[in-house]
């Protein structure tokens, strides 16, 4: 049985530049992230942090690849006691140029077999870069209820 | 072992109404679907066809029409090649969520290894960014960014 992995591809209106900031710059971040702040100094082996507005982290992990603005990759696993037999699985984002637009690969994989980590992701995921495609096209990150991910289900 | 399916999902600042007109009006799918035009009348059973004025296009029939929530459509491939696989099948939900859209996309009933798949998984993350696109901002995706992709694909 295949291991589960994560895909997905976008295309958005930018520049490499331009999302590559949105994806490392945490007051960016905490405005389409579901108010997460993204806290690293982006060198290879460096700690990675999600940080949720009261200060608390969320999520944490390593930079383990920042080539910017091509490729990001680190690992991160949340830290709540739900996830705590899990392990930090890698997030790979490559960034391709395509005329006036950027393709965006992302690749999540590393998973457990079973990982609760896993269908967590894969509910958020789509959300979070549907509102970073939504604020670099309009301006606007999307308002989505929280609730609406469904993670408990 | 459990048949290839492709599932995505994005979230659209839009109503479920427009969304529904976006997918299954043709002057609409024209604007994002890189020039493929759909007509139906969009009742079950009734077949439905996209047309292009130089590339093939898929077809099927209309398996469930309930509009603004769900609608699903048998999808024949359109080249001679795609024709020799099996009739695969897409589901679009739609979950209004506030002043947002959640749509999924379904395909499945794939071939195993096919070209269909392939092909599919290259073309719906296309055609959903640029469908979101026109409808948050008025503007689609530009046209040749599928024949760009295509052309990359057959390079590679």
């Amino acid at each position: 049985m295949p291991k589960p992995e994560f895909i997905y591809v976008t295309y958005i209106e930018t520049t490499p530049e331009k999302l590559w900031h949105a994806l490392t710059d945490g007051n960016f971040t905490e405005r389409y992230w579901f108010g997460a702040r993204l806290r690293s100094d982006w060198t290879v082996g460096s700690s990675f942090e999600m940080v949720r507005s009261d200060g608390t982290v969320s999520d944490a992990g390593k930079v383990v690849e920042c080539d910017p603005p091509r490729r990001l990759a680190y690992t991160f696993v949340n830290q709540s006691d739900k996830y705590r037999n899990e392990f930090p699985a890698l997030a790979t984002f490559v960034l391709e140029p395509y005329g006036k637009l950027v393709k965006l690969t992302l690749t999540h994989q590393g998973f457990a077999e079973g990982s609760k980590f896993f269908q967590g992701i894969s509910k958020g995921w789509p959300a979070i870069l549907s509102s970073l495609k939504s604020i670099l096209e309009t301006g606007q990150p999307l308002d989505i209820p929280y609730a609406a991910l469904k993670l408990d289900s | 072992m459990s048949k290839p399916e492709f599932v995505y999902t994005t979230y659209i600042e839009t109503s479920a109404d427009k969304l529904w007109q976006a997918l299954t009006d043709g002057d609409f799918t024209e604007r994002y679907w890189f020039g493929h035009r759909v007509a139906s009348d969009w009742k079950v059973g009734s077949p439905y066809r996209f047309t292009h004025p130089e590339r093939p296009s898929p077809e099927g029939k209309v398996l469930i029409s309930d509009p603004p929530k769900k609608l699903a459509y048998t999808w024949n491939g359109c080249s001679d090649d795609l024709k020799q696989e099996r009739t695969s099948r897409v589901t679009f939900d739609l979950e209004p969520r506030g002043n947002i859209v959640k749509l999924t996309v379904t395909h499945d009933n794939l071939d195993e290894g096919g070209k269909t798949f392939l092909g599919i998984s290259e073309g719906w993350p296309m055609v959903i960014a640029s469908l979101k696109s026109i409808l948050e901002t008025g503007r689609p995706l530009p046209a040749d960014l599928a024949t760009n992709a295509a052309r990359e694909q057959a390079d590679a």
